[in-house]
C-alpha cells in the first residue's frame, strides 16, 4: 500500500552495464522486452473484447437494446433479457457499499490518523490484509453454512419487525437474497475500501492538519472539516473501486443470491446477478442464442465495469498523484 | 461436495473391481450369456454429462483393470460443451442426459452420422426438509407436485396436501421450492415429467434443461440443491436418488401412473424404462410409467460416437468398451444407485453398436 513511488525507481541492470554497452546497450534490451510486454497486453485486451463480442452477436442482433429491460430468461422459448440481472447487481452492490463505506471510511481514519490507539494498529492492518487473502469460494462457504440461517432466523426477523413499514423489509425471509448477497459483498469489499481510503488520508498534507489543530481545532472538527473535504475525490475514487469489485463479484454472491430471475423491492427475496447467470448457466447454454445472451451479459458487465474503474482510477491518480494498490 | 459425496461408494466400486475378478467374469449378462470382447491397444477420451460421470469413472477404472491396454479418460464438463467437443471430434465419445437434437444431429453430419446408446438409467427423488416429517412419510401426487412447482401451493397446511397425507402433522409454513441454477439432464427429466402429468406447466413452462421457473430458488448441481434443501426449513426439490441415499435426505413416497405411491429406487427406475420397449434416440421419455413398481422421474442417460470411425484401432476399442458398458460393466453403475438397463434396451444397445463401421465394415464383433 501506498508504495506507487517506490515502484516507479527503474530496475537495476540484470548485466553488468560496462562490458555490455560495447554490443548493444542493457538498457535498449530492457526496453524492447518491456514494450513488447506492453504490447501484448493491448493486444490481448483487444483480443478479449473482440472474443466477447463476436459470440454475442446472435443475441445483441436478436433482442437489440430490449435486452436491457426484458425480465424474461427462458431458455425454452429463447427468450432472454438482462433487466433482472442487472437490477440484481446493482442492488446487491449498492447494499455492499452502504455497509462497507461508513465502516471502512471510520476505519481508515482511525489508521492513518496521528492519534487512536497505537496498540491496535498492528493487528488491525494485518486484519485487512487477511480478509483481503480470503477467496471468496471461502467467503461464500462460509456465508452459505453460517451466514444465512444467521440472516434467516435473527437479522431479518428483526428488520422485518421493527422497519416492515418499507416495502424493502416485508416479505418472509428464507435467509437467501438480495441482503444476505450485499452484506457479503460489504465483507469482501472493506479491505479495498478502508487500505485505499488511509492511503489518501495519509496523503493529506501533514501543514493542513497541524494549522487546523492550531487553530484550536478539536481532532473531530480537524477530521470533518479538513481531512475529508482534502480527500473528498479520493475517497470517491476508493468507493468506485470498491464498487468495481463488488460488480463483478461471482462465486459467493452465487452461493447465497438465490439465483432467482425476478425483480423484487423486498431485500429478503431472491434475485439474481450478472456473474451468476453466467457462471450458472455457461455449461449447457445449447444454441446460438442462449450462448450469446450469455455472452451479451459479459459484454454489458465488461462495460459496466470498465466505466466504474477507469472513473476511479482518474480519481485516485488526480488525487495521490500515484497509481492506487488495489488490495 | 459432489466429489465427496460420490468418493464412498466409487471407492466400494473400485475394491470390488479389484478383489472380485472372477466374479465379474462369472456374473451374468442383462442379454445372452456373451462375453466381452478383447479390445486392441488404444487410448480413448469422452466427455459431457456429469450426472453419470461417477458410474463412468468406476466403469473405465474396471475395464482398464480387465484390459490394461486400454485406457479411457472422461471428463464431466456438461453435456452440452460434451456434445460439441463431439462435434469438433476433439474426443471419441460424447455423453448427455438427452439424447441429440435434431440441430445438434445436423451439425455432426446427420442422424445417421452419430450412433447413440443408452448408458445407464436414473430417476429422482423430491426430497424435503419438514420438521417432524420423517423419511417416506409425505405423499405427492402429479398434480400436489405440479402446483408445488407451478407456485399454486404455497403452504405445507394446503388442503390439497393435507387430503393425500391425512395422517401426517404439517405445519402453517411457506413451501420453499429449490431447483437446479445449472443447466442439467436432471432438470430436462424433472420438466419432462411435469409437462407430462400437468398441461398447465406444459404450456406455461415447457421442458428443457434450463427452464424459467415460476418460482423457488436456484442452487447449482445435485450437490448445491441437496444442501440448499438440508439447510432451508420448509424446503421442497428434485435431486438425483444416489444424492438423497448418500447425504440421508427425507423423501417423498411419489404416486406413479398406476395410482401406487412408490419410494424411489433404481429398481423402480428400470421396471419403468421396461414398459417402454419401443425407446430410442428420438423417443426416448419414460417418465411418469405405467407399471405397479414404475418410479415415476426416471431418464435414461446416453453416449454418442460417430457412426464411421476414422482409426481401426481405435474404433474397435470404443465399440469393445462401449459394448462392455452396456453389458458387463452395468454392475458399477447398480453399486453407485443407478439403475440397471433393461435387457430390451441392452439388445437395442448392442444392435445399434453393431452399425459403427470403418471402411463400411463392422468394428464389433461378438457373438449373440
Amino acid at each position: 500500500m501506498g508504495k506507487g513511488t517506490a515502484e516507479r525507481v527503474a530496475p537495476a541492470p540484470l548485466v553488468g552495464i560496462g562490458r555490455q554497452r560495447r554490443l548493444i546497450s542493457g538498457d535498449d534490451v530492457f526496453h524492447a522486452i518491456a514494450f513488447a510486454a506492453a504490447a501484448l497486453i493491448l493486444l490481448v485486451a483487444a483480443v478479449f473484447v473482440i472474443a466477447l463480442v463476436i459470440p454475442a452477436l446472435p443475441a445483441i442482433t436478436r433482442f437489440g437494446l430490449g435486452f436491457l429491460v426484458s425480465r424474461s430468461w427462458d431458455p425454452v422459448q429463447s427468450q432472454f433479457g438482462a433487466l433482472a440481472a442487472i437490477y440484481g447487481t446493482v442492488v446487491t452492490s449498492a447494499i455492499g457499499l452502504l455497509i462497507a463505506f461508513p465502516i471502512g471510511l471510520a476505519a481508515a481514519l482511525f489508521l492513518a490518523e496521528e492519534s487512536g490507539v497505537r496498540l491496535l494498529r498492528g493487528p488491525l492492518s494485518f486484519a485487512i490484509e487477511l480478509l483481503a487473502g480470503i477467496p471468496s469460494v471461502v467467503i461464500g462457504l462460509w456465508a452459505f453454512f453460517i451466514l444465512t440461517p444467521i440472516m434467516r432466523d435473527t437479522v431479518d426477523p428483526f428488520l422485518n419487525h421493527t422497519l416492515g413499514f418499507l416495502p424493502l423489509f416485508q416479505g418472509s425471509p428464507s435467509g437467501y437474497g438480495y441482503l444476505t448477497a450485499g452484506l457479503v459483498l460489504a465483507i469482501m469489499v472493506l479491505p479495498i475500501m478502508i487500505a485505499l481510503s488511509r492511503d489518501v488520508i495519509r496523503a493529506v498534507p501533514r501543514a493542513l492538519r497541524e494549522a487546523s489543530l492550531a487553530l484550536g481545532a478539536t481532532n473531530a472538527e480537524t477530521i470533518w472539516s479538513v481531512i475529508l473535504p482534502y480527500a473528498r475525490v479520493g475517497i470517491t475514487g476508493a468507493v468506485l473501486l470498491s464498487l468495481g469489485r463488488a460488480l463483478g463479484e461471482t462465486i459467493a454472491v452465487t452461493m447465497v443470491i438465490g439465483n432467482r430471475n425476478e425483480i423484487s423491492s423486498s431485500l429478503f427475496a431472491s434475485g439474481y446477478t450478472l456473474p451468476s447467470v453466467i457462471a450458472n448457466e455457461f455449461t449447457e447454454a445449447v444454441g446460438n442464442v442462449y450462448l450469446g445472451s450469455l455472452f451479451y451479459l459479459g459484454v454489458i458487465l465488461v462495460l459496466i465495469t470498465i466505466v466504474v474503474n477507469v472513473l476511479a482510477r482518474l480519481l485516485v491518480w488526480r488525487f495521490t498523484g500515484s497509481e492506487p494498490t488495489a488490495a | 461436495m459432489k466429489r465427496m459425496l460420490v468418493a464412498l461408494p466409487v471407492l466400494a466400486g473400485l475394491l470390488l473391481a479389484a478383489c472380485g475378478g472372477t466374479s465379474t467374469a462369472t456374473s451374468t449378462p442383462a442379454t445372452g450369456g456373451s462375453t466381452a470382447p478383447t479390445p486392441p491397444a488404444a487410448s480413448l477420451t469422452g466427455a459431457g454429462a456429469t450426472f453419470p460421470q461417477p458410474f463412468y469413472d468406476a466403469a473405465r477404472f474396471a475395464y482398464n483393470q480387465k484390459f490394461s491396454q486400454v485406457t479411457v479418460n472422461y471428463q464431466g464438463v456438461g453435456s452440452g460443451a460434451g456434445i460439441q467437443q463431439l462435434t469438433k471430434k476433439v474426443v471419441d465419445f460424447g455423453a448427455s442426459d438427452v439424447p441429440l437434437k435434431d440441430s445438434e444431429a445436423a451439425a455432426m453430419g446427420g442422424r445417421p452420422a452419430v450412433v447413440q446408446i443408452a448408458s445407464t438409467l436414473g430417476t429422482e427423488s423430491i426430497a424435503y426438509n419438514l420438521q417432524g416429517v420423517a423419511d417416506g412419510q409425505l405423499k405427492l401426487t402429479p398434480d400436489t407436485i405440479a402446483g408445488i412447482f407451478l407456485h399454486h401451493i404455497t403452504k405445507w397446511s394446503d388442503p390439497a396436501l393435507k387430503a393425500d397425507n391425512p395422517s401426517v402433522t404439517l405445519p402453517d409454513q411457506d413451501i420453499r421450492v429449490v431447483h437446479r441454477s445449472d443447466g442439467s439432464g436432471t432438470t430436462y427429466i424433472f420438466t419432462d415429467y411435469l409437462s407430462t402429468v400437468s398441461s398447465e406447466w406444459a404450456s406455461k413452462v415447457g421442458k428443457g434443461k434450463s427452464v424459467s421457473w415460476p418460482t423457488g430458488d436456484g442452487a447449482s448441481g445435485n450437490g448445491g440443491v441437496a444442501s440448499r434443501i438440508t439447510q432451508t426449513p420448509g424446503a421442497i426439490g428434485y435431486v438425483e436418488l444416489a444424492y438423497v441415499l448418500q447425504t440421508h435426505m427425507t423423501q417423498a413416497m411419489l404416486k406413479n401412473s398406476d395410482g401406487n405411491f412408490v419410494l424411489p429406487s433404481a429398481a423402480g427406475a428400470t421396471a419403468a424404462a421396461s414398459q417402454y420397449l419401443g425407446t430410442s434416440p428420438t423417443n426416448f421419455s419414460i417418465v411418469d410409467a405405467p407399471g405397479k413398481d414404475s418410479a415415476p422421474i426416471s431418464g435414461y442417460s446416453w453416449l454418442m460416437v460417430y457412426t464411421n470411425q476414422q482409426d481401426k484401432t481405435k474404433g474397435t476399442a470404443l465399440v469393445d468398451f462401449l459394448y462392455w458398458i452396456v453389458t458387463d460393466g452395468q454392475q458399477y453403475a447398480v453399486n453407485l444407485h443407478y439403475a440397471h438397463l433393461p435387457s430390451n434396451m441392452v439388445t437395442n444397445d448392442i444392435a445399434a453398436l453393431k452399425t459403427v463401421t470403418y471402411g463400411g465394415s463392422a468394428l464389433l464383433s461378438v457373438s449373440s
